[in-house]
């Protein structure tokens, strides 16, 4: 990636849910228990990790210059982003399907975020052309 | 039926598949309410007073089924063609991110606090079985006990 050149759509995207779902995981997801909280942690943390996991990517490449190894576990990044944002997404559905009967800011956010992180990762895949959708 | 033969990588995936759909409707969680002779059962299917059972350990049981599904159908089912690369990704790649994703959501169950309920068989099963997918998963990548004829 060159780190030169101004994020895209896609990376914004991603950036913008992985720093909210950062800060969404510390206000209430539950009750009044975030996502850091006895019952939820680790559980509910997953979303907000994978969301700092894939901002951080872009950030360190695309701001701070920072040489990250092309593959990970033979994933591309552009893959990594595909997984993590489809399984954030799908575990953002099944958070909004759960009994949780009160459903604070922090969730939604967490639901947003997750559904924000697919949609950006799967037009990081049309941007990027990598051939993996359309 | 298709006489092809399976891998062990895919073996142990197919299993673990149908283990894992199985404990899913048996007791996640339960509780014995002591003192007043009821007790209380949730599987990975039903509500659980908000403890995530249904929504989040489903993720869990669909990444399960998928992968098992795959090898079925591509090692049983010869009138079904699935693609090579779906998504970009090989299908090695695909079971070893759902055999990931099973096995961190399972073990994040594991660690969670849960009150006074306790664990159920059908916890349990999934655990077990969402560990073995990330073995057969890593064992299809290894290349482990690869035959001519297994499934892709």
């Amino acid at each position: 990636m060159d780190g030169k050149t101004q994020p895209t759509t896609s990376e914004l995207i991603i950036m913008i849910a992985g720093a909210v779902m950062l800060v969404a995981s510390f206000l209430d997801f539950a009750g009044k228990t975030s996502a850091w909280g006895e019952f939820l942690f680790p559980l509910a943390t997953l979303l907000p990790l994978y969301g700092v996991i894939m901002a951080l990517q872009i950030a360190l490449t695309k701001f701070a210059n920072v040489n990250l190894p092309d593959t990970l576990a033979g994933f591309t990044w552009e893959q990594v982003h595909l997984v993590l944002g489809l399984f954030a997404g799908l575990m953002a559905i099944g958070w909004l399907v759960t009994d949780i009967s009160s459903k604070g800011i922090g969730f939604w956010l967490e639901v947003l975020g997750g559904i924000a992180l697919a949609v950006g990762a799967v037009m990081m895949q049309r941007e990027r052309q990598t051939g993996a959708i359309g | 039926m298709n006489q092809t033969k399976l891998s062990p990588a895919n073996i142990v995936i197919l299993a673990a598949g149908v283990v894992m759909l199985i404990g899913s409707f048996l007791d996640f969680y339960k509780l014995s309410l002591h003192g007043f002779g009821g007790s209380y059962s949730a599987s990975a299917w039903s509500g659980a007073n908000g403890f995530g059972v249904f929504g989040i350990a489903t993720v869990v049981v669909l990444c399960g089924v998928a992968m098992a599904a795959q090898v079925g159908l591509s090692t049983f089912a010869s009138g079904v063609s699935l693609p090579d690369t779906p998504l970009g990704l090989s299908w090695d790649q695909v079971h070893l991110a759902l055999g990931f994703q099973a096995t961190l959501m399972m073990l994040a169950f594991l660690i969670r606090s849960k009150s006074s309920l306790s664990f159920g068989i059908g916890f349990w099963l999934m655990l077990l079985s969402a560990i073995a997918l990330l073995v057969g998963a890593i064992m299809r990548v290894a290349g482990a006990g690869a035959t001519p004829n297994a499934a892709g």
